[in-house]
């Protein structure tokens, strides 16, 4: 008779019972802000490349965006806002727009997030995609008012659904963040 | 107990408010740095304090973007293997048409060269220029951007025109001595003066963050039509004249827009023109004024005097100086060198040709007579000039 293949553990974990979720790890702002930022600057930078794959430029997501709506629903924090004030910053330099332009936009919809995050946190994912894409259509048409009011010359909207359509393709990035981080630290259940 | 949980056990502080002031803060800092920005001035003061930036971004851009740039190569290189055959047939028929292009080229250019001279034309003078390599591009309906990897050590200055071998593409509007920043024709920032080749009609192409910017103030009727090739007009002095900008096209609005040249192949490698406005030239004035009619007719006869002798003398110094110029105002005094000068020469002005600093010799003036003294000279009246 063939004896039963019995799969040993390769670790012992310790059984805590009702502590098991002192267990978890702890989440600090390196891990969901400051990882996170430093991946969409260098993001931005390369795709800032100019070259044309198979006849086609490369799209240029403003990916700010997708922290500016996952931060205010991970938790409240003093450091995120900041850390997006100069992300905003870096945007208005390197893309050469005016001072405060991406600023004040990406603030704006980190501000309305956060005065919201109550109804929206712990919906399903799929309603938190659609909320995103509100968010985004909210964004593009206030950077739009914005560069109307700046330049006196409504830019090409063609342009700004593309550049909107490539942002809202950052939405998995927003439901990474958000499956990663929301309710992770017990710190803050 | 430990001292001072008494007091402070109960305190908590107030995150979502402190959030919420600080959200309020930075947008009040933003909306004021955004009404104070004048980058639509298009000033060399308005983009002044960001080439701090740009010289760390240029490098930066240039590293991140190897991976990328790695990528592009590869898609390309597949490109050109499956797509070789057909590229082939193309580039063979543009060949061909090309050829009897460069021909009807060089019968034009020289006969446009005869012209210039027989009419003493003022041409606009060669302008030098500097090559350097697009290493990042914002491309978006916002703002459109590059940085280019040579700056003020290569003499580049703001308001420079920026090209590639198809066209124009933009200006310089940030300088640091390494990097320079391009503001590009479709941002939404930028107006350029242009005109159709065809009818001469001028307009301003005025970019909408959009890949075919728009044509502005056309006049006339017919000024435009489908195809119509585009070039700089040089009003202004932004840009030199005739530099070539794209096709005229009209979109599903009826808004007559522009197919710029230079998006038909990437824009990677752009020259600049190392081109302010006509006060750069050493001689601007001259370009800029206009020619005064004994400049341009021939100088009329002088009239002989009746005396018997001093004609006799006059006929004895034509039959020894042929050219009657050169060596007879060397030997004259200095006192009456322009006078002297003025009947010597013939009637043919040298010709304003204005070149760049970089390239022009150094002057003679000991030797060689300036625009200005012959001007003087072909106004000097005849009954001065002495026998």
């Amino acid at each position: 008779m063939k004896t039963p293949f019995i799969k040993t553990p390769l670790k012992v974990t310790l059984d805590r019972g009702v502590r098991k979720g002192m267990a978890q790890r702890m989440i600090g702002p390196l891990d969901w802000i400051g990882w996170p930022a430093l991946g969409v600057l260098a993001a931005t930078i390369v795709l800032a490349t100019p070259m044309k794959v198979f006849g086609l430029y490369l799209p240029e997501p403003v990916l700010p965006l997708a922290l500016a709506f996952a931060w205010p629903l991970i938790r409240p924090s003093y450091v995120a806002p900041l850390v997006l004030a100069l992300m905003g910053a870096f945007l208005d330099y390197f893309w050469g727009a005016p001072l405060g332009f991406w600023t004040l936009s990406l603030m704006i919809v980190y501000g309305v997030i956060f005065l919201l995050r109550g109804y929206m946190v712990g919906q399903d994912m799929m309603v938190i995609a659609g909320l995103y894409g509100v968010a985004v259509i909210g964004f593009f048409i206030l950077t739009t008012l914005m560069a109307t009011i700046d330049s006196g010359m409504v830019p090409r909207l063609i342009s700004v659904f593309e550049q909107a359509l490539a942002t809202f393709a950052s939405v998995f990035l927003v439901l990474w963040l958000l499956e990663s981080y929301v309710h992770a630290d017990v710190r803050f259940q | 107990m430990p001292h001072g949980d008494k007091h402070f056990e109960h305190l908590k502080l107030p995150v979502n408010w402190g959030v919420m002031a600080l959200v309020a803060a930075v947008c009040i800092f933003g909306a004021l740095s955004f009404l104070g920005d004048r980058r639509e001035e298009v000033s060399g003061r308005s983009y002044g304090n960001r080439s701090g930036f740009d010289a760390a971004a240029g490098p930066a851009s240039n590293v991140l973007a190897t991976p990328a740039h790695v990528v592009g190569d590869g898609a390309n290189w597949i490109d050109d293997y499956f797509f070789a055959v057909r590229e082939n047939r193309i580039l063979k028929k543009r060949v061909q048409d090309l050829s009897l292009y460069r021909d009807m080229y060089f019968q034009q250019k020289d006969i446009s060269e005869r012209y210039e001279k027989l009419l003493n034309l003022r041409t606009e003078p060669p302008v030098e220029m500097v090559t350097a390599r697009s290493v990042s591009v914002s491309r978006g309906p916002f703002n459109n951007n590059r940085l280019i990897d040579a700056g003020s050590n290569a003499k580049i200055r703001f308001g420079n025109p920026v090209i590639t071998d198809q066209g124009l593409v933009g200006r310089v509007v940030g300088v640091s001595p390494k990097v320079s920043r391009v503001l590009m024709i479709t941002d939404v920032v930028s107006r350029t003066p242009i005109m159709i080749a065809r009818s001469d009609a001028r307009a301003v192409m005025s970019g909408d963050g959009g890949e075919f910017p728009r044509l502005d103030f056309v006049r006339g009727k017919d000024a435009v039509k489908k195809g119509d090739q585009i070039l700089t007009s040089g009003d202004g002095g932004i840009f030199p004249r005739g530099l070539p900008v794209g096709e005229a096209v009209q979109g599903v609005d009826k808004v007559w827009r522009v197919k710029l040249y230079a998006n038909r192949a990437p824009i990677d490698f752009v020259k600049i023109l190392l081109y302010e406005d006509f006060s750069q030239f050493p001689e601007a004035d001259q370009v800029l004024m206009t020619p005064q009619i004994t400049e341009l007719l021939p100088q009329p006869a002088i009239p002989q005097p009746v005396t018997a002798g001093a004609a006799a003398s006059s006929a004895g110094v034509a039959s020894t100086t042929p050219a009657g110029g050169a060596t007879s105002s060397a030997a004259t005094p200095a006192s009456g060198a322009s006078a002297t000068s003025a009947a010597a020469r013939p009637a043919a002005p040298r010709p304003a040709q204005p070149r760049p600093a970089q390239t022009r010799p150094a002057q003679t003036p000991a030797t060689q007579p300036t625009q200005a003294q012959t001007q003087s000279a072909a106004a000097t009246p005849s009954t001065e000039v002495p026998f």
